[in-house]
């Protein structure tokens, strides 16, 4: 900590610019500035993070109050287009949902093991994902084998990137993503998956793949951008 | 929700979990409406503003992790920054003076502070050790977005005056907070 200085001078300093960011109290185009070095600066943007650790405590002070209920169907709008969001509506009315079950029979059906599909087994529903994200070119199909506890997975479009690895998340309630391994093959790439993880394998089960370094995130949890994920349907 | 559940959800959200952000949106978006009402004084704009901040709170999950920090700070931080941000972009400047006298001036909470523990007790105390006029302009500063122009007005002090000011007290207030 420098001395203070004298009286009829302005101190100084990175850390009191970040202070000043997080107090909020710049002009627009300072603040502007300040946010564009926080993506850049490293060691700057640390400086930020612990004045707003030291700040948190005061955001107590601002009381709760319930938006109004139109907003959030708004937001999801926003983001997602006009349909609700699949889970607050009846599967047989999801556009979404039959235009991934046609590209799914279609494509299962083009690489070999579609029979399953077309002739459903009457004892289990079959579980299938169609993953995908907008904007990402990678899209896969993924089935659930019920007897050999195995998922099969294939990348219909998009290439798995040099240097790096695909890594598929199994993401069931409010877990944590469980990784159930790397996509190995551009054609179909089996999963084998041990019981207490295929027993979370459901209806409503999330898949997703991240971009990771090669070999996979090391901690376990995942680390990269996503590149594709969806939702399982028992069919 | 306990942190760790808030965790939970905003990681699931970075996966691109759309029930995930259903329930993030359930549990933190009174707050986070409150803090919008509060910095901007007005409930149409406030109303924009949440949409605006559960779109970049969509888009920017998966650098939660990266953040290290607690799950509702981090979504707070989101929601302070862009309404400051609205704040500033408002022209012209009048409207925000109208703003900064409608809003109640923040006042220390005992409650709050003495219901505060460890860690979180000490911005009250340190804020405590200020001058009374410069620890409400802190405040102010934080909880209302007060400009540096509306502080200088409200202080009746010219702008580079209000600056050294508020800087002194940020540096005291760094020295009592590392201490």
């Amino acid at each position: 900590m420098s001395p203070t200085p004298p009286e009829d001078t302005i101190p100084e300093g990175d850390d009191l610019i970040a202070a000043e960011y997080v107090l909020g109290v710049l002009p627009a185009e300072e603040r502007r500035e300040v946010a564009r070095r926080i993506e850049t600066d490293k060691p700057f943007a640390q400086l930020v993070a612990r004045w707003q650790q030291h700040f948190d405590p005061l955001n107590d002070q601002f009381a709760p109050v319930a938006a109004p209920h139109h907003l959030k169907s708004q937001i999801d709008h926003r983001l997602f287009g006009t349909e609700p969001t699949l889970a607050s509506m009846p599967l047989w009315t999801s556009v979404i949902f039959w235009r991934g079950l046609a590209f799914a029979a279609l494509a299962l059906a083009v690489i070999g093991f579609g029979r399953d599909l077309i002739e459903p087994r009457a004892t289990s529903p079959q579980l299938v994902a169609s993953l995908e994200s907008a904007g990402s070119p990678v899209r896969t199909l993924a089935i659930f084998d019920e007897q050999t506890k195995k998922l099969k997975m294939t990348l219909v479009s998009g290439d798995i990137p040099q240097d790096k690895s695909l890594e598929l998340w199994l993401i069931a309630g409010n877990e944590a993503p469980v990784s159930l391994g790397l996509i190995k093959s551009p054609q179909v790439t089996e999963f084998d998956l041990p019981q207490p993880v295929s027993a979370k394998l459901r209806d409503g089960t999330t898949l997703a793949i991240t971009v990771e370094p090669a070999g996979g995130a090391p901690g376990g949890a995942p680390t990269g951008a996503i590149v594709a994920a969806g939702t399982v349907r028992g069919i | 929700m306990t942190p760790e559940g808030i965790s939970e959800l905003i990681s699931r959200v970075s996966l691109r979990d759309r029930a995930a952000f259903d329930a993030l949106y359930t549990s933190t978006s009174a707050k986070l409406f409150g803090v919008c009402l509060r910095i901007l004084g007005n409930r149409t704009e406030a109303e924009d503003a949440l949409q605006d901040i559960y779109v970049k709170i969509w888009n920017k999950a998966d650098r939660f992790a990266v953040a290290g920090t607690s799950p509702i700070s981090w979504l707070v931080a989101i929601a302070r920054n862009h309404c400051i941000d609205v704040l500033r972009a408002r022209k012209p400047a009048a409207a925000e003076l109208d703003q900064a006298v409608d809003v109640a001036e923040p006042s220390p909470n005992p409650e709050q502070s003495a219901m505060a523990t460890g860690e979180a007790r000490r911005i009250y105390d340190c804020l405590g050790q200020l001058d009374t006029m410069r620890a409400d302009a802190v405040r102010g500063a934080y909880l209302n977005g007060d400009s540096y122009e509306a502080l200088a007005r409200r202080y009746n002090v010219p702008l580079n005056t209000m600056r050294t000011w508020l800087r002194r007290s940020l540096l005291k207030l760094k020295e009592c907070l590392e201490k």
